[in-house]
């Protein structure tokens, strides 16, 4: 406890301090270090795993390379004679806690979530002896880097920190703080994924949740269903092939981040029909409104065995293309209408006598069957324990994403949480109705700031006894109106947001949260991600001078 | 005129593929393929042809076969290989001055005064494969029948086709002033960058850059004489436009058919001048900014920081920015220059010892002083044969001496327009509450949490489409509009999202002012994607207004279908 009344005097009066998330248990002093030219991160370690050496040579070089000015007046001319008279550090000890078992960063980034060891202790000496960082797992050390390179700035090509010593005992308030991307409304190469996934481990998230087919297009390949994006992507340029897969998931797992794939079912599947009309019920049925909560309508005919079949054979394949324990069948805003209207799914529910609840149960049933088969838990939309009355795994997950109010009813039914509110988390909100013919606003509306996701509080409504079922949240980009021409600046640094209340625990303080925000975004700009500016330079530049109150 | 009225509709409905933005004024065209020949060529007729519109015409070729756009329909344009596979070849456009018309450079006609800039041309396309034409009675209407030109082609295969040829334009702007305005000031845009933006504006015709070039928090423009204010009020030595930047953006712009007016906003928004100048400001940073700033960020009565104001009641700043904007008009060759005049704080005068010892020794009023500092610096720029344009307050809210033929940029409401051309000024459109592209990004002063921006919500591309630039206005004080454009503020933009939060929704306002308003917003939108995926094509990273699933099939997301 003490330890935190330091955290607090600290961030009172030491606004040079930019690590995002911040640290749970953290001291620093006032002491200017640097770091000697010979500067090396040593691994001490027996048999160091390939991708935790890989994460070392990457903060080598971004302490060399970020060459970040420090957000004040004069960006470090200031800190020049007390630079000129540091120290130097000239090593970093990296090492894991006795008997900790060696295993890669990916190993670890893939445990099931609730089983991975984030946590880590970081010390940096104010008088130039070696600091050391030290962990249970490879994950932690990555972590711990990750810390570590958010203390430095530039100055005159000195590299510097004017924040030693530095005591730091670090980990995650939840396990699951994520990204979602929808790739499927519209498309992003490769490249962009990858720049995301960067981004993305900067602020210490640990979950990729792609989202990464639905109505309008098909950009996966899928082994055996080749068809389906052969005839269902925008062009055969624009396709996740396998082997990109497999780069994604391991350019992930190198950063510490699990890749939870969705295959979006039984809803947002009209693009099946493209391949396989014989699968979906009331293809581009007009008017779409009546069908779809937006164009083009479409939906597995979910009551027919033989698209059951279908639909878990698909999945168990997407299964086995991804490591992640977790894999997301979706089961969100599914039209009944639709089915209401359709010959063949009225004569199937007539030839099993089921209601199209109790079919809507057995096909759940028989997909989550199959990916469970995969070693894969399933996760699933609100809807599938709110509105729908199916039979799901005591361990499902379960992501809450119409309103924030929702979540405690999930926990009341004893299934694991996370947080995605559109009043909250959902990054494209704010920006106008993208359908034809209407001038309105989005749904959504207004816009989510970073200050209102960071306000969130993950157990607001749920009772002491459900807490544990809270996992963690994730910040949600749906790509109606975004491309890779503004993902960047859509997602960054807004989604920094989530990442620290999920990692520091909620309650920050977002005053003296939004000169390390912007701290976060120019070195996100100095690596090459086009995260925003939240105020103009002169406020980034003098904390605090632009409140309200100022 | 009927007949041709007919023509267009008729063309509307029956040419979908056609993408032309600005949407020209009298359009007929077909429905027959036509390709472009490998060695198409582009010909200037006469002698004399000025070395920008040369240029221009280099351009234009490059692009022709550098654009590659698919066309946006299922397959991309795999269904027109049939039909450009045994299409004619076209050869070869013409670009013809009109008889009695001499060649003068682009620049020169792009840069003349408002209504006198002659942007009308005739373009001709015939189905045959026999040679196009465009003419025009100046460069800069060659110009803009080029860049219509430009935006008929589509790519499939390497082949470069239009499958809506005949095609015959007349075309000439609805009104003069169609810009876009950009703040370097709040968050600082490399050279390189508002070049782009540049070329991005010329594809749709915008003919204005209102440059809003230094504000309170920062002073970017090196000025020969001034320089201790870009020395001492730039971000940094780097963040700062050089003689030669302005005079390499001013010329690029002009080779592209845009006029660069500069803003030197005065008397408010300008603390920063006091990192150079501490006597010259008042209310220097005073604190809270809240009560002393420009702006009415919060409850109307506020601001934003930093606070700090001329002191214009002082005779010696009334000089010195006099001086100053002299200084400026040498580096802008546009006739117009904006004097600003917006969200003056009279709260921070009140409290300013030296303003209230001024006003005392002279017995003027504070709005008189304003009156005298008004008249002395727009005479400067009058002596130098600029036209002063100011923002609403200027005529709405104070009381000062202002020639009649000052435009006034109406920013504050649109439902502000009537009052200001019942006063006898011309309008420009810049409503925040249709054309302000930085709303709806949430509110951006700290410790804020439950704000919003103040002009929320965002605008919409179809919001700024629907505006009607003559809103209860009588047919005479219709005659007062100039015209308008979309603005971009910059408290929460920088490089990283210029294109996207200005493309492809500052077309918006590109196509009410040239093709004039009414235009339907459901047959606008697929035009629309076009402009977007083409200004991709060149380098502008343009915003996805829908799912590409809806790019591809006009119309299948519409609310109706």
């Amino acid at each position: 406890m003490c330890c935190l009344c330091a955290v607090l005097f600290l961030a009172y009066v030491q606004a040079v301090l930019a690590l995002w998330p911040l640290p749970r248990s953290l001291k620093t002093g006032f002491t200017t270090l640097k770091l000697a030219p010979d500067f090396g991160i040593h691994v001490n370690i027996a048999y160091a795993p390939a991708d935790l050496e890989d994460a070392v040579t990457r903060t080598k070089a971004f302490l060399r390379t970020d060459r970040l000015g420090r957000l004040v007046v004069g960006r470090g001319v200031s800190d020049s004679e007390a630079i000129q008279r540091a120290k130097s550090l000239g090593s970093i000890e990296l090492s894991l806690a006795h008997g900790a078992s060696v295993r890669s960063v990916t190993e670890e980034a893939r445990l099931p979530i609730g089983t991975r060891s984030e946590e880590y202790a970081l010390h940096v000496p104010a008088d130039g002896s070696a600091a050391t960082l030290a962990a249970n797992s490879t994950l932690g050390l990555l972590r711990g880097l990750t810390t570590f390179e958010q203390l430095w700035y530039e100055w005159q090509g000195e590299i510097y920190t004017t924040a030693a010593p530095v005591l730091i005992a670090d980990s995650p308030a939840y396990p699951f703080r994520g990204f979602m991307l929808d790739t499927s409304r519209n498309f992003f190469p490769v490249a962009d994924i990858k720049r995301t996934l960067d981004a993305m481990s900067w602020v210490k998230m640990s979950q990729f949740h792609w989202h990464v087919v639905d109505s309008q297009s098909f950009p996966l390949e899928v082994p055996g269903f080749a068809e389906l994006a052969a005839k269902g992507a925008y062009s055969s340029s624009t396709v996740y092939s396998a082997s990109d897969v497999q780069e994604i998931v391991a350019y992930a797992g190198a950063r510490g981040i699990d890749v939870m794939v969705e295959i979006d079912t039984p809803g947002h599947t009209a693009i099946i029909a493209n391949s396989h009309p014989e699968h979906v019920a009331c293809a581009e049925a007009s008017p779409w409104t009546t069908f779809a909560n937006e164009p083009p309508a479409g939906q597995l005919r979910l009551a027919s065995p033989f698209t059951t079949n279908f639909t878990a054979g698909l999945l168990a394949t997407v299964a086995r293309m991804f490591p992640s324990a977790v894999m997301s069948t979706g089961g969100d805003e599914l039209n009944t209408d639709c089915y209401a209207q359709d010959p063949e799914t009225q004569a199937d529910l007539q030839a099993s006598g089921r209601t199209l609840e109790e079919a809507l149960d057995v096909f759940t049933r028989a997909t989550h069957a199959a990916i469970r088969a995969e070693g894969k838990t399933p996760a699933v939309w609100e809807e599938m324990v709110l509105q729908h009355n199916v039979t799901l795994g005591n361990d499902t997950i379960v992501m809450v994403w119409i309103s924030s109010a929702n979540a405690a009813a999930v926990a009341a039914k004893n299934f694991r949480v996370v947080h995605g509110p559109s009043d909250y988390f959902y990054l494209d909100c704010g920006a106008g109705e993208w359908i034809g013919d209407d001038v309105a606003n989005s749904w959504c509306d207004p816009f989510k700031t970073w200050q209102k996701s960071y306000t969130f509080d993950p157990l607001a409504n749920i009772s002491a006894s459900h807490a544990h079922l809270v996992l963690g949240g994730e910040q949600l980009l749906w790509t109606e109106q975004s491309g890779p021409e503004n993902l960047d600046s859509i997602v960054w640094p807004r989604a920094a947001s989530s990442a620290e209340v999920f990692w520091s625990g909620p309650g920050g303080n977002l005053t003296a949260a939004l000169p390390r925000l912007h701290d976060v975004a120019f070195r996100m700009r100095q690596r090459g991600v086009n995260a925003i500016p939240l105020q103009p330079l002169w406020c980034a530049l003098r904390p605090g001078k632009c409140d309200l109150d100022s | 005129m009927k007949l041709l009225a007919l023509a267009v509709l008729f063309a509307v409905v029956y040419s979908p593929a056609e993408a032309l933005w600005p949407q020209p004024r009298h359009i007929q065209s077909g429905s027959s393929t036509l390709r472009l020949a490998p060695g198409f060529e582009i010909a200037v007729v006469g002698h004399g042809v000025p070395g920008d519109l040369l240029a221009a015409v280099g351009r234009a070729k490059k692009q022709l076969f550098a654009d590659n756009l698919q066309r946006l329909v299922v397959g991309r344009g795999a269904e027109d290989k049939a039909a450009f596979d045994g299409a004619k070849f076209l050869q070869r456009l013409t670009l013809t001055l009109e008889k009695d018309a001499k060649y003068t450079s682009l620049t020169s006609e792009a840069q003349k005064a408002l209504g006198e800039r002659d942007e009308a041309y005739s373009l001709v396309l015939p189905a045959d494969g026999s040679g196009a034409t465009i003419t025009a009675n100046s460069t800069l209407g060659l110009f803009r029948g080029l860049t219509t030109f430009s935006q008929l082609w589509y790519e499939y295969e390497n082949t470069v086709y239009t499958v809506d040829a005949p095609v015959t334009i007349q075309d000439a702007p609805a009104y003069p002033y169609r810009g876009l305005m950009l703040d370097t000031a709040r968050n600082f845009f490399p050279v390189s960058d508002l070049k782009r933006t540049l070329d991005a504006m010329s594809l749709v015709k915008i003919n204005q850059f209102h440059w809003h070039i230094v504000d309170s928090q920062s002073f970017p423009l090196e000025i020969p004489g001034f320089t201790d204010l870009a020395q001492k009020g730039a971000y940094s030595p780097s963040q700062v436009y050089s003689l030669d930047d302005v005079r390499e953006i001013v010329s690029y712009a002009g080779a592209r058919g845009i006029d660069v007016m500069v803003e030197i906003d005065t008397p408010g928004h300008t603390a920063v001048i006091a990192e150079a100048h501490p006597d010259y400001i008042a209310c220097s940073q005073a604190s809270p900014w809240a009560t002393y700033a420009n702006g009415q960020y919060i409850l109307g009565d506020a601001a934003e920081p930093p606070a700090g104001q001329l002191r214009f009641a002082d005779s010696t700043v009334t000089s010195y920015i006099a001086d100053l904007f002299t200084a400026v008009t040498k580096m802008f060759p546009s006739t117009l220059f904006s004097t600003g005049g917006d969200e003056l704080n009279l709260k921070c005068y009140d409290i300013d010892e030296p303003t209230q010892a001024t006003l005392n020794a002279s017995g003027s009023t504070l709005e008189q002083a304003l009156d005298v500092f008004t008249q002395k610096t727009h005479k400067a720029l009058e002596d130098q044969g600029k036209t002063p344009v100011v923002w609403e307050e200027m005529v709405l809210d104070h009381n000062v001496t202002l020639s009649k033929d000052t435009p006034v940029l109406v920013w504050i409401s649109s439902a502000n327009v009537k009052a200001v051309v019942e006063k006898g000024f011309k309008v420009i459109h810049s409503a925040s509450d249709y054309f302000y592209l930085d709303c709806g990004g949430g509110g951006w002063v700290g410790d804020y949490p439950a704000g919003n921006s103040w002009c929320d919500p965002f605008k919409t591309w179809q919001r700024s489409y629907s505006f009607d630039p003559n809103a209860n206005l009588t047919a005479e004080e219709s005659q007062l509009i100039l015209g308008g454009q979309n603005l971009l503020w910059a408290e929460q933009s920088g490089p990283e999202n210029l294109d996207s939060i200005v493309w492809p929704r500052a077309a918006a306002s590109a196509e009410l002012f040239w093709t004039g308003p009414g235009g339907n917003i459901s047959t606008a939108l697929p035009r629309l994607h076009d402009v977007s995926y083409r200004l991709r094509q060149r380098g502008v990273k343009s915003i996805s207004l829908q799912p590409e699933y809806c790019a591809l099939r006009n119309g299948a997301c519409d609310l109706t279908a």
